[in-house]
């Protein structure tokens, strides 16, 4: 590796040198209680696909380039110099991690592994060997956010076509009005993804609710985020914001993306705007009786995965399950559950990449879980997790069907 | 020659220990101070219980370790807690501690059991770390710390258990290890006879030696966790 990109690349690492990054690096005693809580060494045991493996890469590194002890004695603690060798453990690190953080919860010292791991994503940036799918997606959506005018009309055209399949769902005789956008004042700016299922189910939920919403021009998900460049990431998020503050709106409501609501609610900083998950709203409504479901229709077993970045990471656990047990008569959980729960396997964007074996064999976890609990019904609320729970149901032949939830209350919605 | 190495490290040394210990940890917990914050918050979720005891509680009782590996939380205990009384045992090497003495015992509480179980643990947390996955994330400094602590508690732990119940006898009484620690922390370092002149003086100073060794790379290697745990585990409680 030349010397300009050595020097590069450390001042890559000193930028993100920030307050946690410094006690997390210093503080990890490899005790390897983390080891098996991932789940994808608990899928391919290659010491390389543990916590501390991963973190330690980033380490060694550090170590290396920004101690004395690198420098004078790098056995010590086998401090490691910037190299394409290590520039390739770096890629096996940060793009085999699904950022779940199921391994901080394991942690003696609630060390945030993913955290240590956005060196690693910020190094692969620089030495431009990021994965080319991430790095052109988050491209696009930069883009799109800087020339909004541009894709306006035809997303218009997009979502007049979309409405006329709300006013199916919802058995009425115009479709005229019901996914609005651009409406200021609205009590909730929804910002859904680019499948339609992410913007038909919540606009017949909102629309039943009476809601006075309106669809946000831009995607929820956030590829700088995958991509692990802040910059980019800030980018995304605030095109959203932008937009929430323009439009004078009381909350955002984030689709069923769990990256992306964590994103919204606790990585931007304060907002002058309530942040929710659509599932969120959707039990506020059960709650204030503005929707009514079929209490107890689903007759099929149905568990539930919460998804790492809406449960975990971002406290979500009860809602879902109360519209889960509402609606079905044969409810099972999972174990381990909730902050316990297994990761799918989908999360940090490696549902984007081309890596379909190494994800049905790092979903084993998952896959026995969910056999455990003989459900025919794999609920979730996050559409990597969807994704990635569709392709474990393939890799392993498993007899289930996978569900979001806005789909299960749209079904069984009393219209 | 080997006066002015015996007294080096029983002197001057123990100081500079002292020094890059305090200071060190201070220059770490500045670096972080004056890092730059992040807008983001990284806490995980359930949060049931208020911060402070929360973070109290993952801190002292290691609920993680419990949860993953009860043999390691039983060790992790067991050593944590006996190095806290090993603390307050060489306090009492310092001076009488009324407060301390309120159960009457000799000078280190535990009869000389605390040392071993300490020894015990340490060599557990060794032993652990040369079988695989463990060997194959450990590095150097993982095993050298290890082998620094059990040196310096082998030869602290035979002297307390050699002057407890050994037949020839370990002649040094408390009375001069009293003089010796409180004349260092007034300034006016005094190596009393009783030590210098001791046919175990040797032993004193290895245990010193080490001891010093240990305490120089406290603040520049893992056993900054001491400090950071709280930071940390007050992160993840945001």
């Amino acid at each position: 590796m030349e010397k300009e990109k050595i020097t590069e690349l450390k001042k890559l690492i000193r930028s993100r040198l920030n307050r946690p990054m410094r006690y997390y690096l210093d503080l990890c005693t490899r005790c390897g209680l983390c080891y098996d809580t991932c789940h994808v060494y608990n899928g391919i045991p290659k010491r390389e696909y543990s916590p501390v493996g991963r973190a330690e890469v980033v380490r060694r590194i550090v170590k290396k380039h920004f101690r004395p002890s690198g420098y004078f004695l790098p056995y010590w603690g086998d401090a490691t110099a910037l190299d394409d060798t290590i520039m390739d453990a770096v890629y096996e690190a940060a793009f085999s991690c699904t950022g779940c953080r199921r391994c901080m919860v394991y942690c003696p010292f609630g060390i945030d592994m993913p955290h240590i791991l956005s060196i690693a994503k910020l190094l692969l940036i620089g030495n431009e060997t990021a994965p080319e799918e991430l790095v052109m997606l988050a491209e696009a959506a930069v883009e799109k956010g800087k020339s909004i005018d541009l894709f306006k009309d035809g997303f218009r055209e997009v979502i007049v076509d979309l409405e006329k399949e709300v006013q199916k769902k919802l058995n009425l005789d115009h479709s005229e009005g019901l996914i609005p956008m651009d409406k200021r004042d609205a009590d909730i700016l929804y910002v859904g993804l680019s499948g339609a299922h992410s913007i038909v189910h919540p606009a017949v939920i909102f629309n039943a609710a009476k809601a006075n919403w309106t669809l946000s021009f831009f995607e929820a998900v956030n590829f700088g985020a995958f991509l692990g460049d802040p910059e980019k990431m800030e980018f995304i998020a605030n095109r959203a914001i932008k937009e929430a503050i323009e439009l004078n709106v009381k909350e955002v409501v984030i689709v069923e993306c769990g990256t992306a609501y964590r994103i919204m609610r606790f990585m931007m900083g304060k907002q002058p705007f309530r942040v929710s998950s659509i599932v969120e709203v959707i039990d506020r409504y059960i709650s204030e009786g503005r929707i009514r479901l079929r209490e107890k229709a689903i007759q099929e077993a149905v568990t539930y995965h919460d998804p790492c970045q809406l449960g975990r990471n971002a406290g979500i656990y009860d809602q879902p399950r109360g519209i889960l047990k509402l609606l079905c008569s044969d409810y099972r959980e999972m174990s381990p559950t909730r902050e316990y729960n297994w990761c799918c396997g989908g999360g940090g964007g490696l549902v984007a990449l081309d890596n379909e074996d190494f994800r049905i064999r790092s979903g084993k976890p998952k896959r026995d879980q969910i056999v455990a609990t003989g459900a025919r019904i794999v609920a979730s609320a996050c559409e990597n997790c969807i994704m990635q729970l569709g392709t474990i149901q393939s890799g392993y032949g498993l007899d289930i069907e996978v569900k979001f939830i806005t789909e299960l209350v749209t079904e069984n919605m009393i219209i | 020659m080997w006066d002015s190495i015996y007294y080096f490290i029983m002197v001057p040394m123990v100081y500079l220990a002292f020094a890059i210990l305090i200071l060190g940890v201070l220059f770490k917990l500045l670096v972080i101070f004056f890092s730059p914050r992040i807008k983001a918050t990284l806490g995980v979720f359930p949060q049931k219980l208020p911060r402070p005891i929360g973070v109290l509680k993952d801190s002292f009782l290691v609920p993680a370790a419990f949860r993953e590996d009860k043999l390691l939380w039983f060790f992790i205990i067991l050593f944590h807690v006996s190095f806290l009384l090993l603390f307050i045992g060489h306090l009492e090497l310092i001076r009488e501690f009324s407060v301390i003495q309120i159960i009457p015992h000799r000078v280190f509480l535990g009869g000389g059991w605390i040392g071993i179980i300490l020894i015990v643990s340490t060599l557990y947390f060794l032993f652990r770390r040369f079988r695989p996955p463990y060997s194959g994330i450990s590095v150097p400094e993982d095993y050298i710390l290890l082998i620094l602590l059990f040196l310096t508690m082998i030869f602290g732990s035979h002297m307390n258990l050699a002057s407890l119940y050994g037949t020839a006898g370990f002649d040094i009484p408390v009375s001069d290890y009293r003089t010796y620690l409180s004349s260092l922390i007034a300034f006016n370092p005094l190596l009393p006879e009783g030590i210098t002149g001791s046919p175990h003086y040797v032993l004193v100073v290895l245990h010193i030696f080490f001891a010093n060794l240990f305490l120089m790379l406290f603040p520049f290697s893992k056993m900054i966790h001491s400090a950071f745990t709280f930071i940390a585990h007050n992160t993840k409680r945001k």
